[in-house]
């Protein structure tokens, strides 16, 4: 920076900045070095969670291959199949709820309005878990807990009560002015016109947003998957696989795995979260449009 | 080609709402903000307006915010429910007719473009919504940026735009469909104030070439009175006056009218009506003055009586020029100097007063802080409040 | 109209031979005022609805009291010389029937009513002004202006068939004896308050751990969410400071650790701080220390290596989120506060903090209900653990961990759902408290 040269900083200010950069460096470490470690982890040569140096002794590519073919003990290809095609349901219905639910919060002004959100806010203060037991007894009840309808169980588990997620969105449609929708309605718009043809274009950002976060549920969260699939290992998903793959009776074989199969997962949502980093900051100061 | 007629038009807001409003922000809700009417039903935002506009006509709604004037505009939209009365466009009764099919078009005081959308997409929307063929669209939206002058931008998004070319790009849109109604929300008051003189202009001589009746809110009586056929004066809920700029400067119906019309304000002062025989004279600040010969018929003509008043006179029409019996005195607090006038504020038996005095005029009067001035007012130009009622004597 | 008149009692009492035939049959009233599709849509709800409870409506009415009294049983058959097993009740299934049935007459008791309404007001429409909306106008404006009927339907269909209803039926269990304790797991009954007694009696063993959980639950919660709050804050500003070079640098650092799944993070953090595990190898051999260190087996350790580890998962978050706001803070405060001559601290917390906390209340109280029921980081790092004998919770289970426990695991299902009410009630309490008073849900409205 030209401009700091000129201006020559004061000793003691140079010495804060030091300080500060320091510090930073420190801590950035401390946050990158799990990382770090696990991405060395998974191209690990020996095997073994616990190992008596911090860097791997050699290197190698065979817990990616293994984590890709071997189908036998622990099938990730499968898993990672079913993953996928929860998380690609999940994020069409989710999405689709979030935002329907969020603009007519927003938007319109119906008697149900009020009510709505104060329930949806006395259900979020209710444990995920009290209903968790439930829903599986529910889905069971609908035959959805056996075989291949598993799957149609998890996308609903996932999906069913995302219209209770409304706020980040309605926040941001909220920032959108009210006079863009009545110009649109002077125009000639219909309400379901303004939502697909100025709201939704407007609110890009949330869109991209809510479409990541539920496409990313799925992978993340075993809780669920795990109490739903029960023993079911040919609907697992790779949330629970990964969780198997720390159990005692794998952890020794498969550890250098569960690093690789980390880091795969990872990667996407590292690209999408750094992606949507500005949507999320964005969502939450609420930025006005217009 | 469209009349409208606005008929005991009525909006109320239910007391639930305007208190969960105000509770939320903070305020006391039992505590009254305007003068607005209560009722058992809730707050009257609006009360029994009656308005014939002609076709062609441009008229004006005017008046302090929170007086009504843009809810009614948004009543004549649709953007709003009509509690009571009847809305007719060309003879429809259009109270429950949507606002796409009223025919109707408006210009926002925020412009409210649509972001994501070209100049031209945007003017192109209200065509697209109705249909209208590729061909005819591309020829009325260049025939409308022709007009505007924005037929460069036609390609940019609002976001590259100036105010005024903005303000531009929203009178386009709302002009591309030729509605028979054109509204206008304060369109201007987003602008500077050159900005804003210009584009006063452009809207006087885009009038003149499109047949669309106007109907226009605004706060700013400079540009009610410049814009419009004809002034609807509101305040509280309530037209205060109907008429022509000269009718409404001129013959103002009460002394709110009055006050608000007029730059600089209208002077007032406290004062008595007496009669001398058949003569009404006027008692004000130890001086009398005879009203002119009109005024004392229309004072007849109404059998007034002898009251305490409120005497409103128009700095312009304050003179220096010195008439016997009838002088008043002031002392100067401020005088600018404006060019070709002088406005001297003065305090004149405790009430502030504006005089304006062409520079001519003057000769080499003492002006300087504390000095004293002796004035008059034109007996032609005076005028006489009830105090009690604030209504214009002449015109009861 | 008035929509006062739109009433019930007036559709009954004035309203015409078909409007008062709705009461009955559903959708009459529609039908014969020239709304046929939709009210042949009502009727044939209606008509579901007398199937669905002579089928099975009534009977599982009827068995909603007593939840089942057949036991499963052997019996001797003597044509085939073999035990058989009777079908016996089963009470949950029992249950969950009733509960359904419930909400299925709540439902069609609502749509009488609404079609009541409804129908009243086509009559009165339809003398007024001679014509009603035809089905093709209603399909228009399910589009138009009430397109939030048509945009909230489903989302709230799913509210309520996988939330609401879940949760009644789980609230429901915390009456009942459903639970391992006993043999209770298939044929159970209703016995009242008995489970929250047990809860809230300190002498007993249950209500000891209950406080104890109850216990450690609010003081993670204060310190996850506030430790993260401030630190994060702290870590933002230090970043977003002028004088900071590569700001975006340090951002994608810590962002970086948000971009690696939670779950994966703490299973490993679990596995390097065991007794054996990478930590203490490594200090081990450092020569730092002789015996391991207890991370999970002490439980002030666990507690305090929980809060630790939370803190390496939630400051990024809070950084990233609270950065907007922190930069939409006027400058003018800053630099008046200088001039006035206060330091770094004192402008913290005298601008930064009080300015946050105002616009933040409503993301603070979130955090805090969301730890309170952070399920993932306890249970992943330490189980819940350390345990003692005869405990059914940790030293650091949190209520819902311990819930978990107490239903997936231990088929405690009467005592979780008592835990899971507890729970709730408690965060209630909380958040009605601060949320009512917070400034931007009174503002919920200010763009507007």
């Amino acid at each position: 920076m030209e401009d700091t040269k000129r201006n020559k900083l004061s000793p003691r200010k140079r010495l804060t900045n030091f300080l500060v950069h320091l510090l930073l460096a420190v801590l950035a470490v401390i946050w990158v070095l799990p990382i770090f470690w696990i991405i060395l982890t998974s191209f690990r040569a020996e095997p073994g969670a616990y190992t008596n140096t911090f860097l791997p002794q050699g290197y190698t590519l065979a817990n990616y291959i293994k984590l890709f073919t071997d189908r036998n003990v622990l099938n990730f290809p499968k898993m990672f199949k079913n993953t996928l095609i929860i998380a690609i349901c999940c994020c069409f219905f989710s999405t689709f709820f979030v935002l329907s639910v969020a603009y007519s919060l927003s938007r319109m002004r119906f008697k149900f309005r009020k009510p709505y959100m104060n329930i949806a806010m006395i259900l979020g203060l209710f444990p995920g878990f009290m209903a968790m037991i439930a829903q599986y007894f529910i889905l069971k009840a609908m035959g959805l807990t056996e075989g291949s309808a598993i799957r149609i169980g998890l996308i609903i588990v996932y999906s069913a009560c995302t219209g209770l997620g409304f706020q980040i969105a309605k926040g941001f449609f909220d920032t959108i002015p009210r006079s863009i929708d009545e110009a649109a309605v002077m125009d000639g718009a219909t309400q379901w016109q303004v939502f697909t043809r100025i709201t939704m274009p407007l609110a890009k950002p949330i869109v991209i947003y809510t479409v990541m976060t539920s496409f990313i549920a799925p992978w993340v969260d075993f809780i669920f998957a795990k109490v739903i699939c029960r023993a079911n290992a040919d609907q697992f998903t790779v949330a629970i696989g990964l969780w198997n793959m720390l159990q005692k009776e794998y952890i020794y074989q498969w550890y250098t795995c569960f690093a690789a199969g980390a880091v795969i997962i990872s990667i996407p949502i590292a690209i999408l979260f750094i992606y949507m980093q500005r949507f999320y900051v964005e969502g939450m100061s609420g930025a006005v449009k217009g | 080609m469209a009349t409208i007629s606005l008929r005991h038009i009525q909006k109320i807001y239910p007391n639930v709402q305007v208190e969960e409003r105000r509770k939320k922000k903070g305020e006391d809700p039992k505590k009254k903000k305007n003068n607005l009417k209560i009722t058992e039903e809730g707050v009257v935002a609006v009360d029994d307006f009656n308005l014939e506009i002609a076709d062609r006509e441009f008229v004006v709604f005017v008046g302090p915010s929170g007086c009504g004037k843009s809810t009614t505009l948004r009543m004549v939209a649709g953007l709003e429910d009509i509690t009571r009365g009847d809305l007719y466009i060309d003879g429809v009764r259009m109270n429950d007719i949507e606002p796409r099919d009223r025919d109707i078009a408006m210009v926002f005081q925020n412009y409210a473009l649509y972001p994501h959308m070209t100049v031209r997409q945007n003017l192109e929307f209200p065509l697209e919504l109705r249909k209208v063929p590729k061909d005819q669209m591309k020829k009325q939206v260049d025939e409308a940026a022709e007009i505007l002058g924005i037929t460069e931008y036609l390609d940019r998004k609002p976001k590259a735009l100036s105010g005024g070319q903005r303000q531009r790009v929203a009178i386009g849109r709302a002009i591309v469909r030729e509605p028979k109604v054109l509204l206008m929300d304060e369109p201007l008051s987003n602008l500077d104030a050159k900005l804003r003189n210009q584009m006063r202009a452009e809207i006087i001589k885009l009038r003149q070439r499109i047949d669309s009746t106007f109907i226009y809110v605004t706060h700013d009586q400079t540009e009610a009175m410049t814009l419009g056929d004809r002034i609807v004066i509101m305040k509280d809920g309530e037209v205060q006056q109907i008429g022509t700029p000269q009718e409404v400067f001129n013959k103002p119906v009460n002394i709110f009218v009055a006050g608000f019309i007029g730059m600089p304000q209208m002077n007032f002062y406290d004062g008595k009506l007496l009669k001398e025989g058949d003569r009404y004279v006027i008692d004000v600040l130890g001086a009398r003055i005879v009203p002119s010969e009109d005024k004392q018929a229309r004072l007849r003509e109404r059998n007034i009586a002898p009251m305490d008043i409120t005497v409103g006179a128009r700095p312009e029409h304050i003179t220096l020029k010195e008439t016997e019996g009838a002088m008043m005195e002031g002392t100067v607090d401020v005088s600018e100097m404006m060019g070709s006038s002088i406005h001297i504020h003065l305090n004149a038996g405790g009430n502030d007063s504006i005089i304006i005095v062409p520079t001519l005029d003057l000769g080499d009067r003492d002006l300087s802080i504390g000095s004293k001035v002796r004035f008059t007012f034109a007996p032609n130009v005076v005028h006489m409040f009830d105090r009690e009622t604030g209504k214009n004597l002449e015109y009861i | 109209m008035d929509k006062k008149e739109i009433s019930v009692k007036n559709a009954l009492i004035h309203g015409d031979a078909l409007t008062k035939l709705s009461a009955i049959v559903m959708g009459a009233g529609m039908i014969g005022h020239k709304q046929i599709v939709k009210g042949l849509m009502v009727l044939a709800c209606e008509v579901a609805f007398v199937f669905y409870m002579i089928g099975t409506g009534l009977h599982s009415l009827s068995m909603l009291p007593s939840l089942g009294t057949q036991a499963q049983e052997k019996v001797w058959n003597e044509a085939k010389q073999i035990y058989e097993y009777t079908v016996g009740d089963n009470s949950q299934q029992i249950l969950l029937a009733g509960v359904v049935t419930c909400f299925v007459i709540a439902a069609i008791v609502l749509l009488w009513i609404l079609q009541l309404r409804h129908s009243y007001n086509l009559q009165k429409t339809l003398e007024k002004k001679g014509h009603v909306p035809t089905f093709k106008e209603d399909i228009f404006n399910l589009f138009d202006k009430n397109l939030h009927i048509t945009l909230m339907t489903l989302p709230c269909l799913g509210i309520l068939i996988f939330n609401i209803v879940p949760l009644v039926y789980m609230i429901s269990m915390a009456f009942t004896s459903y639970s391992k304790e006993g043999e209770h797991l298939i044929l159970f009954d209703w016995n009242g308050l008995t489970q929250f007694q047990r809860v809230l009696n300190l002498q007993g063993n249950i209500g000891r751990q209950f406080f104890q959980v109850l216990r450690w639950t609010i003081i993670w919660a204060i310190f996850a969410t506030f430790l993260n709050y401030i630190l994060g804050m702290i870590l933002a500003m230090i970043i977003n400071r002028k004088d900071t070079k590569w700001k975006a640098f340090w951002r994608f650092c810590f962002v970086l650790s948000i971009a690696v799944p939670q779950f994966v993070m703490l299973m490993i953090m679990n596995i390097m701080l065991q007794p054996s595990g990478a930590i203490n190898v490594l200090l081990k051999n450092l020569g730092w220390i002789s015996t391991s260190l207890p991370f999970w087996t002490d439980a002030t350790w666990a507690k305090i290596t929980i809060i630790i580890i939370n803190l390496w998962i939630g400051i990024p978050y809070t950084m990233l989120q609270v950065t907007g706001i922190l930069q939409n803070i006027p400058a003018e405060l800053y630099e008046a506060a200088k001039m006035d001559g206060a330091g770094p601290v004192k402008i913290f917390f005298k601008i930064t903090l009080p300015y946050m906390l105002f616009v933040t209340t409503p993301y603070l109280i979130s955090s805090f209900v969301g730890n309170i029921n952070n399920f993932n980081v306890i249970y992943l790092l330490s189980g819940g653990g350390p345990t003692y004998v005869g405990d059914t919770a940790g030293q650091t289970d949190l209520l819902v961990t311990w819930l978990y426990k107490l239903t997936v695991d231990q088929q405690y299902y009467n005592l979780g759902a008592v835990i899971g009410i507890m729970t709730f009630i408690i965060l209630t309490i909380i958040t009605l408290v601060t949320y009512r008073n917070s400034s931007s849900y009174k503002n919920e409205e200010a763009f507007m």
